[in-house]
């Protein structure tokens, strides 16, 4: 069955069941939250940053309709072609019908989230266009046949183990060593020509520059700027929340994007876009479009979650989620995975259809604590659940439970008997620290091991402060 | 109505309707990028070029550095470092008048960079000492995949212009018509799509050498 039409519970089945999963997402977040801490450290400004950070893109969305004018007016100037969609679709069929204007057999493409989000892959695939994706993580999923299941890191999924067998397999000069190194120079063999010859190329924007109408993008690889530099045409697509005021605000930005997505400082590319090729300039494309895509975001800003559209895309919440972790990306079942997956991926496909994300979280609010745009996750994730049971789209059982739940939780002093029930019940099944195999956690301590409760609960340790203990 | 219309009127009507100030929202814009040395973070040394050679040799950014006294000592700092990999002297050359003004004598010189190129010699606009970075821009005497496509990179960056932070480079092209590609180049290229591991050399460049053109911090 594929795994878009499974249901939310099958799929976390199956992802749990999975031996190699657990040690892929763990090989990979576990760097990034180190490598993460060691930049903060570095980097005592964070919080006034993040203050910032947040402030600037509220601004822009405060004053959206003004700087998309200011954008599109200064991007016409340049010499670019600015188109709009409303919708996913309108997206990918604007690149599509700009890659059969241009007459494109292959198309080279960037990395970007948008692009999966409105499906363009897909959409490509479709008009029989030959698509070469250039990002490694994202040429490792195209070999692959499946999807990104991190907006960093795409082919997380995967073990080095994987992506060896599939290298030897599918490269026309593959390695010989087995080691990381090797795999990534086969890599590199296997695209070099192609980024030389394409058509077209695709790419995201990280940031829209209103006083400009450049573009940026940030990589590590060096990808973006050989995928959109030979082609005769270079095609953007970005989200309208994209926009940033100028040059000064990207980068006040970036210092905040890249410390909370890897840990550097700045990735080793970044590239401002502007425009096509100009008079004398040695390389360069002769067009240079950009498709500005609303899909749900102006629906955000009416239906009171425009702090989400703060979202830059660092993937910082995901790494530090506890079910992302225990589960990896593909479970959430949209483009976005982890808990900015999914507050958005209810605006994309429906609240009916993914109703099960916003409750696959405990609410440890580790997600918020670590957004560099202060985005307050778990508050818009509750925002869903009332909404989902507002709407009735609860199952009985659900309610039912919940129901119970509302009327203990709104008396202290049952409540708090219950969960010291609860906690000593996991105690009982906790050895050396970690709860296995207890009755009602079924498919999870099946394969995973559960942290065990704290010896005593908060409340117990707090009355006993309290009677000077 | 177009797709244009429908956006901007949604995003309209989803804000309140409210009329906007041009002026008051530039002033807004301004006054987010006061106070910058709070947002971002301290150089790692008082002088611009020792600050800027700590970045760049830094185990983050895991470029190699060395300063000469005058750009006609750029040949032969290139020599030695082909010597040390060794590899032949055949380069691709910047056709920048910088750098072509240089004795090239024992030198093959192409100015085309090839798909496989081993070895390309360029030169920087700006260096930033904040951050250890290269910036390019593209135009007559820059192409942008000279940057991107050879195994060893090598460019020379004039100690003067090397800025303290990468808010001083948006000051410095404020209100100049942006290049096609502005280029802000960190260390060679890289990747961790493989199990987070980090490895060199993904598309672009494996190896940044920089050669800083000028007097040191320590000799001023
Ligand atoms: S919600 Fe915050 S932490 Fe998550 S990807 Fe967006 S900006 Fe990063």
């Amino acid at each position: 069955m594929h795994e878009a039409t499974m249901s939310f519970k099958a799929r976390a089945e199956e992802a749990l069941a999975n031996p190699t999963l657990k040690i892929a997402i763990d090989r990979t977040t576990g760097t990034a939250e180190r490598k993460r801490a060691v930049a903060m450290t570095q980097f005592p400004q964070f919080d006034a940053a993040r203050e910032r950070g947040k402030r600037i893109k509220d601004h822009v969305i405060a004053n959206l309709d003004h700087y998309l004018l200011e954008f599109e007016r200064n991007a016409i100037a340049s010499g670019a072609k600015v188109h709009w969609a409303r919708t996913a679709e309108e997206a990918s069929q604007i690149v599509v019908a700009l890659c059969k204007q241009a007459g494109a057999k292959r198309v080279t493409r960037v990395k970007s989230m948008l692009g999966e989000e409105i499906g363009l892959p897909h959409a490509l695939d479709e008009a029989g266009i030959e698509r070469v994706e250039t990002d490694l993580a994202e040429h490792i999923v195209q070999l692959g046949g499946d999807r990104p299941s991190h907006i960093v890191w795409p082919s997380m999924h995967r073990t080095r183990e994987q992506v060896s067998e599939m290298f030897k397999r599918l490269h026309r000069a593959p390695h010989q060593e087995e080691t990381i190194e090797a795999m990534v120079d086969s890599a590199r063999r296997e695209l070099r020509d192609k980024f030389l010859t394409a058509d077209v190329a695709i790419s995201g924007a990280n940031f829209l520059l209103a006083d400009t109408g450049a573009t940026c993008t940030v990589t590590n690889e060096g990808n973006a700027e050989l995928t959109t530099t030979p082609p005769r045409v270079h095609i953007v697509t970005a989200g309208i929340e994209k926009l940033v005021p100028s040059m000064g605000h990207a980068i006040a930005m970036l210092r905040l994007l890249v410390r909370s997505a890897t840990g550097a400082d700045v990735t080793q590319y970044t590239t401002f876009h502007c425009g096509p090729k100009q008079p004398g300039d040695r390389d360069g494309p002769e067009e240079f479009h950009i498709v500005l895509v609303d899909n749900g975001r102006t629906r955000m800003l009416r239906e009171g979650m425009k702090e989400m559209l703060r979202c830059i895309r660092c993937g910082a919440c995901m790494n530090h989620c506890v079910v992302f972790r225990q589960l990896g990306g593909h479970v959430y079942g949209g483009t976005y995975p982890g808990p900015m997956g999914a507050v958005l991926t209810p605006v994309f496909d429906g609240l009916e259809k993914s109703r099960d994300l916003p409750h696959a979280c405990t609410m440890n609010g580790k997600c918020q604590e670590v957004c560099p745009v202060a985005i307050p996750l778990p508050t818009l994730l509750r925002g869903w659940r009332d909404r989902s049971w507002r709407e009735g789209l609860e199952p009985a059982t659900v309610r039912f439970g919940l129901g119970i739940h509302t009327f203990v939780a709104s008396r202290p002093r049952l409540y708090r008997l219950g969960t010291a029930i609860a906690i000593r019940v996991m105690r009982l099944f906790s050895r050396g620290g970690l709860v296995k195999g207890m009755p009602g956690l079924g498919a999870w301590t099946a394969y995973r091991e559960f942290p065990a409760p704290a010896k005593r609960t908060f409340m117990e340790m707090y009355k006993d402060q309290e009677k000077g203990q | 109505m177009s797709a244009r219309e429908t956006i901007l009127d949604a995003v309209r009507s989803g804000l309140g309707n409210t009329a906007v100030d041009p002026a008051a929202v530039r002033r807004d814009a301004d006054a987010l990028l006061q106070d910058l040395p709070s947002i971002r973070p301290a150089l790692l040394a008082d002088g611009l070029v020792d600050a800027f050679i700590a970045r760049v040799t830094s185990p983050k950014v895991a470029a190699t550095a060395e300063c000469i006294a005058s750009a006609s000592e750029l040949p032969a700092a290139v020599g030695r470092y082909l010597e040390a990999f060794g590899l032949p002297a055949l380069v691709a050359l910047q056709p920048a008048a910088p750098l072509q003004a240089l004795d090239w004598s024992g030198f093959e010189l192409h100015d085309r960079v090839a798909p496989d190129e081993t070895i390309a010699i360029g030169v920087a606009r700006w260096g930033i000492a904040e951050t250890g970075s290269l910036v390019f821009h593209s135009g007559a005497d820059t192409p942008i995949l000279a940057n991107f496509l050879p195994l060893h990179h090598l460019v020379m960056v004039r100690a003067d212009t090397i800025l303290p932070f990468l808010d001083d480079y948006a000051a410095a092209t404020a209100g100049q018509r942006p290049p096609r590609n502005v280029n802000i180049v960190t260390g060679a290229s890289g990747t961790t799509d493989i199990e987070g591991s980090l490895v060199l050399g993904a598309h672009g460049p494996r190896f940044l050498h920089v050669v800083i053109v000028g007097t040191p911090d320590s000799s001023e």
